[in-house]
C-alpha cells in the first residue's frame, strides 16, 4: 500500500515546479494517497512480454512534413501575449548562468 | 427557430425562408437571455457574428456558392483555438491569453461558411466531468439549475439542450464529451481518435483527446462530422484521407446487426439507471439487432489505466503553462524559480495541480516501471480485448453514465468524480469511436443516454446507428421546458 | 614513471550537429541563423497550446545519410520520446528527443590520428530538437526562441578514444562526413556543431569504468583538447591523493565547463540534484517506419565521402597523407581544389599553390581561399603556365601576388599586361649577361674548376639576379654549362 510522506511531496513539487501552499499539501497527500492506492489495483493483471501501447491509431502510418518554410506566427502576435519584453525578446528576471 | 436541426436551419437558409442575419439575432438573443443563469458561455462574439450573417446574406444574393454549414449558428469549447478570441481554457491561468491562430476544426467550419457564435465553459484545462471546475463559474444543467451539467464540455452540452445553439464543439479525453450528453439528453459524438485534427485543441492527454460535437440529432453530428473530420497536415497523428459521406449511411437498416453487451461489467448498476438501458436495448431489439453478451473482464481496470497514463501526458503537456512567454506571471515573482513556482501555484486550480502532480509521479524513474509502463501494456490488452469483442459484434453498447446528472457540489471525493467515467473511458483507451444518444429520463426527469462503441474508423458504422435508434424511438420531452 | 604514466584516458563524445534543411525538425519556420530575435519562430516552436509537433521528412533522410556513411544499421522502426526539464529556453519545458530507439545504431569513424589510421566505434546517433537562447544582461534575462526546434543530430560514440588527439581526430572526421554528405557545414562559430566530452582515467591494463565527468559545449577542437588534457591530471591527481577510496568518491559524474583563462575544468553551478527526465514515448508524433528500399535508395546515392575522397588523394594524386588529410578535413578548401584540377591536372602542384602559396598570401585577411574571390581554375591556368614553361616558377610567385591583389583578373592576362613577366627565352639575350657574370666573377669560375657545386650555383644565381628571374633555369644553366666547358 503506497504512502506519501511530507520529502516526498516536496521532491514532487520540485520535479513538477508547482509550489504547494502547507494546508493544501494535507489535502493533497490524501488524494495523492487515494488514487495511487487505487490504480496499484494494476498490478493483479499479468503483462509478461506485452508491449507497451505507444500509438493508438491503428494505421500506424507515418506522417511527415516537407522541408518548406511557411510562417505560421509573426514575432508581433508571439510578443503579444509575453508578461514582459525586451529588444524582441522575451523578458524575465536574471538567469543564473549554469557556471 | 431554435428547435429546429442544423440541418433544417440550413436548409430553410438556403430556400430563403430564412436569413442567416434573423438565425443569428435570435440565438443570439437567446444566448443573452440564458447565459447568466446558465453559464455556458465564456465569451460571445455579437458583432463578429452578425456582420459575418449580414456578409453571409450578401453571399447568398449574389449567387455565389454556399458552405455546407451556411447559416448554422455553432459554438466552441474555450480549449480550442480560435484566431484574435481568448482562449482561457476555463483557466485563470490564461484569462488574457489571445489565441494566435486557429485550430484545423474550426478554420474547417468557417470554409463551409459556419457561424462561430462563442466560446463555451469547461471544467479547467478539461479536467473533470462537471464543469464545477472552471475557474470563472460553473455551468448549469438546463433540465435542473440545481445539478451540473456534466464535464467536462458542459457548457457545450447545456448550450444545445438548452438550444442557444444547435451545435457545439466539446473535447473528449475520457467521457467529457459522452457524459454531459448523457446528462443534458444531447446528442454527444467522439469520433475515432484521428478522425478529428487535435491542432488547435489545447492537449491534456495527447493520446486520449478527441474533438467532437454536441448536437440535438444524429443527423447533425453526420452533417458537421463530414467538415470536422476532413484531414489536416499539422497533426501527425491524425487521418490524412476524407472522411466517408456520413449522411449517405445513415439511412441503412440495422436488420440483423449484433450488439454487444458485456453484462459483466455493467453488472454493478441497478436501479433505474439499468432499467432505462434495458429499455435502450429494445428499441434496437426493434430495429432487427441481435443482443448478444461480451467479455470485456479487462474493462474494470480502465480508470487506474487512463488516470495513469492521462495525467503523465497531462503533467507535460501542461509544463509549457509556466509564465514565461504568455499567460498570467505571479506578481509575487522577483526570480526565475519563483515565476516557475508561484504562477501555477496562483493560475492553476487545485484539481489542475493534483492531477499533474500525479502525472509527474507516475513518470518520475523510480515508479515509472511500476506505474506508468504497467498501464500501458494493460492499455494494450484492453485494446485487443475490443478487438476480439467487435470480431463477433458490429457495435457494443452500455450505459453512457453511471447515474443521472448529480446535485453542483455533492462529489467532493476526487476518486467518486473519476469513477463518473467507468463506461466513456475504454473508448478513449482504444481510440474507438463511441457516442451517448438520448434514451429515456430517470423518473421521467433527468435524461439519460445509452452508449454505442464502434471499431477505429466505424464512425459512419455508429452514426448510422444513432440516427436508426433515433429514428425509430425518441424520448420526450427532448427539450427542457424551460428553454423550449 | 611518473603518475601520469601509469593512467590512461577514456573519452567518449556526444556530439551535436545542428543539421543545414531549410526549416526545423517539428515545424515549418526557417531555420536560420542571424536573425533579429523572434523572427523564425512559429506555433511549434513557441510552445503556443494546441501546437503540434510533425517530422521534418528531409531531416529525416540527412539522418539516414549520415548513418549510411558510417557504415552504422538504420532501424525499420525508431521513435521520438519527451524528456521533461523546466528551463526558459525551452518552450515547451520538454525536449522532443530520442531515448529508446534512435534511428541510427551503430557504425564506425575512420580518423587519422598523427600519421596512424584509427576506427572509432558510434554508439548511436539520435534526432532532437534544439532550444531557444538566453541572453543574459545585469538585470534581466532575453530569450529568443529563432533557435527553439531547429534539428539536431547528437552522435553519441563509444567510449574508445584514448587521448586529446583521438579525441580532435575523431571529431574533425565527424564534421567532415557531415560536410561531405551536405548535411551540415558545421561552421563552428555559429555554433553549429558543439561537443559534450565525456573523460574518465584508469590504471593501464583495468578493463572496467571508473566514474567519468561531462564537459558540456565544447566548439573548439583545440579547447577541447586542452580541457581533456586538464581533466586528464585533475582526475589522476585525485586518484594518486586519496588511493584508498572507491572510485565513485573520488571523482563525482559532474558536469563541468572548460575555463580557457585559468585553462582548468570547473564544475558547472547545478541547479537541480540529477535531472529526472522521465522519458516516455512521444505520443503526438507516430513512429519513424521505413522500408529497407527507401534506406538502401539513400545509400546509394551517397555523395563521395571524405575517406573516398583520402584514398584518391593518396593513391591517385599522390599527394602525400599530410596534405591529402588537409584538404580533406576542410571540405570547401577540398571542393575549391577540385575546382582547380579541371584546369589543370597537375595534383601535386595544384596543392602547393592553393594551400601553401595562395593559403599563405591571404592568411592574414582571415578569409577563407573559396571566399577570397580568386576563381580555382585561374590557380589551375597559373600551374599550366609554369608547366608549359610560359613563365618561371619565380615569375609565377609574382603572379600569384597579384593575383591576391586584383581577384578577378587570370593569370594570363597579368602575364600578358606585365613585360617583366614575359619570359626572355632569348638566348641572344641571355648570353651577353652569361659573360657578364663570368667576367665579373673568376673566383667562382676558378672554385667550379676545383669541383665545388656551390659556385656553379652561385652563377646561375648571378645570371638570374640579371635577367629578374625572367630567364628560364634550365636555358641558364645549359649556356652557362657550354661556356663553362
Amino acid at each position: 500500500m503506497y504512502s506519501f510522506t511530507d520529502d516526498d511531496i516536496d521532491r514532487l513539487s520540485k520535479l513538477a515546479r508547482i509550489q504547494i501552499t502547507q494546508d493544501g499539501k494535507e489535502r493533497l497527500r490524501g488524494n495523492l494517497e487515494k488514487v495511487v492506492r487505487y490504480v496499484e489495483q494494476l498490478s493483479e493483471v499479468p503483462t509478461e512480454n506485452v508491449p507497451l501501447c505507444v500509438h493508438v491509431n491503428d494505421k500506424n502510418q507515418s506522417v511527415f512534413r516537407a522541408d518548406e518554410v511557411e510562417h505560421d506566427l509573426t514575432r508581433e502576435a508571439f510578443l503579444a501575449n509575453a508578461p514582459d519584453q525586451v529588444g524582441g525578446m522575451i523578458k524575465t528576471p536574471p538567469v543564473i548562468k549554469f557556471e | 427557430m431554435h428547435t429546429l436541426s442544423a440541418f433544417e436551419l440550413n436548409k430553410k437558409f438556403l430556400s430563403g425562408e430564412v436569413t442567416a442575419q434573423a438565425i443569428a439575432e435570435h440565438f443570439l438573443q437567446r444566448i443573452k437571455k440564458y447565459n447568466d443563469e446558465l453559464g455556458c458561455f465564456l465569451a460571445v462574439f455579437d458583432n463578429e457574428v452578425l456582420q459575418q450573417a449580414k456578409a453571409l446574406d450578401e453571399k447568398k444574393a449574389k449567387g455565389e456558392p454556399l458552405g455546407k454549414l451556411a447559416g448554422v449558428p455553432i459554438a466552441i469549447k474555450d480549449n480550442i483555438q480560435f484566431e484574435g478570441h481568448k482562449t482561457t481554457c476555463g483557466s485563470k491561468f490564461l484569462e488574457d491569453y489571445v489565441a494566435p491562430y486557429t485550430a484545423s476544426c474550426v478554420s474547417h467550419l468557417i470554409s463551409e461558411d459556419a457561424l462561430i457564435m462563442g466560446k463555451t465553459n469547461l471544467d479547467e484545462f478539461a479536467m473533470g466531468s462537471s464543469s464545477e471546475h472552471s475557474a470563472y463559474f460553473p455551468v448549469k444543467n438546463p433540465w435542473d439549475l440545481k445539478r451540473a451539467p456534466g464535464g467536462s464540455s458542459g457548457g457545450s452540452a447545456a448550450a444545445v439542450a438548452a438550444r442557444l445553439v444547435p451545435i457545439a464543439l466539446g473535447s473528449d479525453t475520457g467521457g467529457s464529451i459522452r457524459q454531459p450528453a448523457s446528462f443534458t439528453g444531447t446528442f454527444g459524438y467522439k469520433p475515432t481518435y484521428g478522425r478529428v485534427s487535435r491542432y488547435g485543441l489545447v492537449a491534456f492527454g495527447s493520446s486520449f483527446d478527441v474533438i467532437g460535437p454536441f448536437t440535438n440529432s444524429a443527423q447533425d453530428t453526420s452533417m458537421v462530422m463530414e467538415v470536422l473530420g476532413r484531414p489536416c497536415p499539422h497533426d501527425g497523428t491524425s487521418y490524412q484521407e476524407l472522411p466517408e459521406p456520413y449522411l449517405d449511411h445513415i439511412d441503412n437498416s440495422l436488420q440483423g446487426k449484433k450488439i454487444g453487451v458485456p453484462w459483466d461489467f455493467i453488472e454493478s448498476m441497478e436501479g433505474e439507471s439499468l432499467q432505462l438501458f434495458k429499455q435502450g436495448l429494445e428499441v434496437l431489439k426493434k430495429l432487427g439487432c441481435e443482443i448478444i453478451d461480451c467479455k470485456l473482464p479487462l474493462l474494470k481496470h480502465s480508470i487506474p489505466v487512463y488516470y495513469i497514463l492521462s495525467t503523465a501526458e497531462a503533467s507535460t503537456n501542461l509544463a509549457r503553462f509556466d509564465g514565461i512567454r504568455y499567460g498570467t506571471r505571479s506578481k509575487e515573482a522577483q526570480t526565475l524559480d519563483e515565476i516557475y513556482d508561484l504562477s501555477k501555484r496562483d493560475g492553476f486550480g487545485a484539481e489542475v495541480r493534483q492531477r499533474i502532480m500525479l502525472g509527474t509521479f507516475v513518470l518520475s524513474s523510480e515508479h515509472q516501471e511500476v506505474f506508468y509502463r504497467k498501464a500501458q501494456r494493460v492499455r494494450t490488452l484492453i485494446i485487443n480485448e475490443y478487438k476480439d469483442a467487435f470480431k463477433e459484434c458490429d457495435i457494443i453498447a452500455t450505459p453512457t453514465a453511471p447515474n443521472p446528472a448529480f446535485e453542483l457540489d455533492s462529489i467532493k471525493d476526487p476518486l467518486k468524480m473519476y469513477l463518473q467515467d467507468l463506461y466513456t473511458i475504454g473508448a478513449n483507451l482504444a481510440g474507438l469511436p463511441a457516442i451517448s444518444v438520448p434514451c429515456g429520463h430517470f423518473d421521467g426527469k433527468l435524461p439519460c443516454g445509452i452508449q454505442f462503441f464502434g471499431k477505429q474508423g466505424d464512425d459512419a458504422k455508429i452514426l448510422q446507428f444513432a440516427h436508426q435508434f433515433e429514428s425509430e424511438q425518441t424520448f420526450e420531452p427532448s427539450i427542457p421546458s424551460r428553454y423550449a | 614513471m611518473n603518475q601520469y604514466e601509469a593512467y590512461e584516458l577514456v573519452i567518449g563524445l556526444e556530439v551535436h550537429v545542428q543539421l543545414n534543411t531549410r526549416t526545423k525538425l517539428f515545424s515549418s519556420a526557417p531555420n536560420r541563423f542571424g536573425d533579429e530575435p523572434n523572427m523564425n519562430i512559429g506555433i511549434v516552436d513557441t510552445g503556443q497550446p494546441g501546437a503540434l509537433p510533425v517530422i521534418n521528412k528531409e531531416a529525416v533522410n540527412k539522418a539516414i545519410m549520415f548513418g549510411k556513411a558510417i557504415d552504422a544499421e538504420i532501424p525499420l522502426y525508431s521513435r521520438f520520446d519527451r524528456k521533461s526539464y523546466f528551463y526558459p529556453d525551452s518552450p515547451r519545458n520538454f525536449q522532443i528527443t530520442q531515448f529508446d530507439h534512435p534511428i541510427v545504431i551503430g557504425g564506425k569513424v575512420v580518423a587519422d590520428v598523427e600519421g596512424k589510421s584509427k576506427t572509432f566505434q558510434i554508439h548511436h546517433a539520435h534526432l532532437e530538437d534544439d532550444a531557444g537562447m538566453l541572453k543574459h544582461f545585469n538585470s534581466f534575462a532575453g530569450i529568443d526562441y529563432n533557435r527553439a526546434g531547429a534539428p539536431l543530430i547528437e552522435i553519441v560514440s563509444e567510449p574508445c578514444m584514448h587521448s586529446p588527439k583521438d579525441a580532435s581526430a575523431y571529431a574533425m572526421a565527424v564534421r567532415a562526413i557531415m560536410q561531405y554528405i551536405g548535411a551540415s557545414e558545421c561552421n563552428m562559430e555559429e555554433g553549429q556543431m558543439r561537443m559534450d566530452v565525456n573523460v574518465s582515467v584508469r590504471k593501464k591494463g583495468e578493463t572496467t569504468f571508473r566514474p567519468k565527468a561531462e564537459i558540456k559545449n565544447m566548439n573548439s577542437f583545440t579547447f577541447m583538447e586542452w580541457a581533456i588534457e586538464a581533466e586528464f591530471v585533475r582526475q589522476v591527481q585525485e586518484y594518486e591523493k586519496n588511493p584508498d577510496k572507491p572510485f565513485e568518491e573520488v571523482i563525482e559524474q559532474a558536469t563541468l565547463r572548460f575555463d580557457i583563462e585559468k585553462k582548468k575544468t570547473v564544475k558547472m553551478r547545478s541547479k537541480e540534484q540529477a535531472a529526472d527526465y522521465r522519458y516516455f514515448p512521444e505520443p503526438d508524433i507516430p513512429p519513424v517506419v521505413l522500408t529497407k528500399e527507401y534506406i538502401d535508395e539513400i545509400g546509394k546515392n551517397l555523395p563521395e565521402l571524405p575517406h573516398e575522397r583520402y584514398s584518391r588523394y593518396v593513391e591517385q594524386l599522390e599527394l602525400g597523407e599530410y596534405n591529402a588529410s588537409l584538404l580533406v578535413n576542410d571540405k570547401r578548401l577540398s571542393d575549391y581544389f577540385e575546382e582547380a584540377l579541371k584546369e589543370c591536372d597537375n595534383g601535386k602542384a595544384v596543392c602547393n599553390w592553393v594551400t601553401v602559396e595562395f593559403v599563405g598570401r591571404i592568411k592574414e585577411t582571415g578569409t577563407h581561399i573559396a571566399d577570397f574571390g580568386i576563381p580555382p581554375q585561374y590557380i589551375g591556368e597559373l600551374v599550366t603556365l609554369i608547366d608549359k614553361k610560359t613563365i618561371t616558377g619565380k615569375i609565377a610567385k609574382s603572379v600569384a601576388d597579384d593575383m591576391v591583389q586584383h581577384p578577378n583578373k587570370s593569370p594570363s592576362d597579368i602575364v600578358k599586361e606585365n613585360p617583366d613577366y614575359q619570359p626572355m627565352s632569348d638566348t641572344s639575350a641571355i648570353e651577353p649577361l652569361i659573360d657578364q657574370v663570368l667576367s665579373e666573377n673568376p673566383g667562382s669560375i676558378e672554385d667550379y674548376k676545383n669541383g665545388k657545386d656551390k659556385a656553379y650555383n652561385y652563377l646561375v644565381g648571378q645570371v638570374m639576379k640579371l635577367t629578374r628571374g625572367k630567364a628560364s633555369p634550365d636555358v641558364v644553366k645549359d649556356l652557362l654549362s657550354k661556356k663553362l666547358g
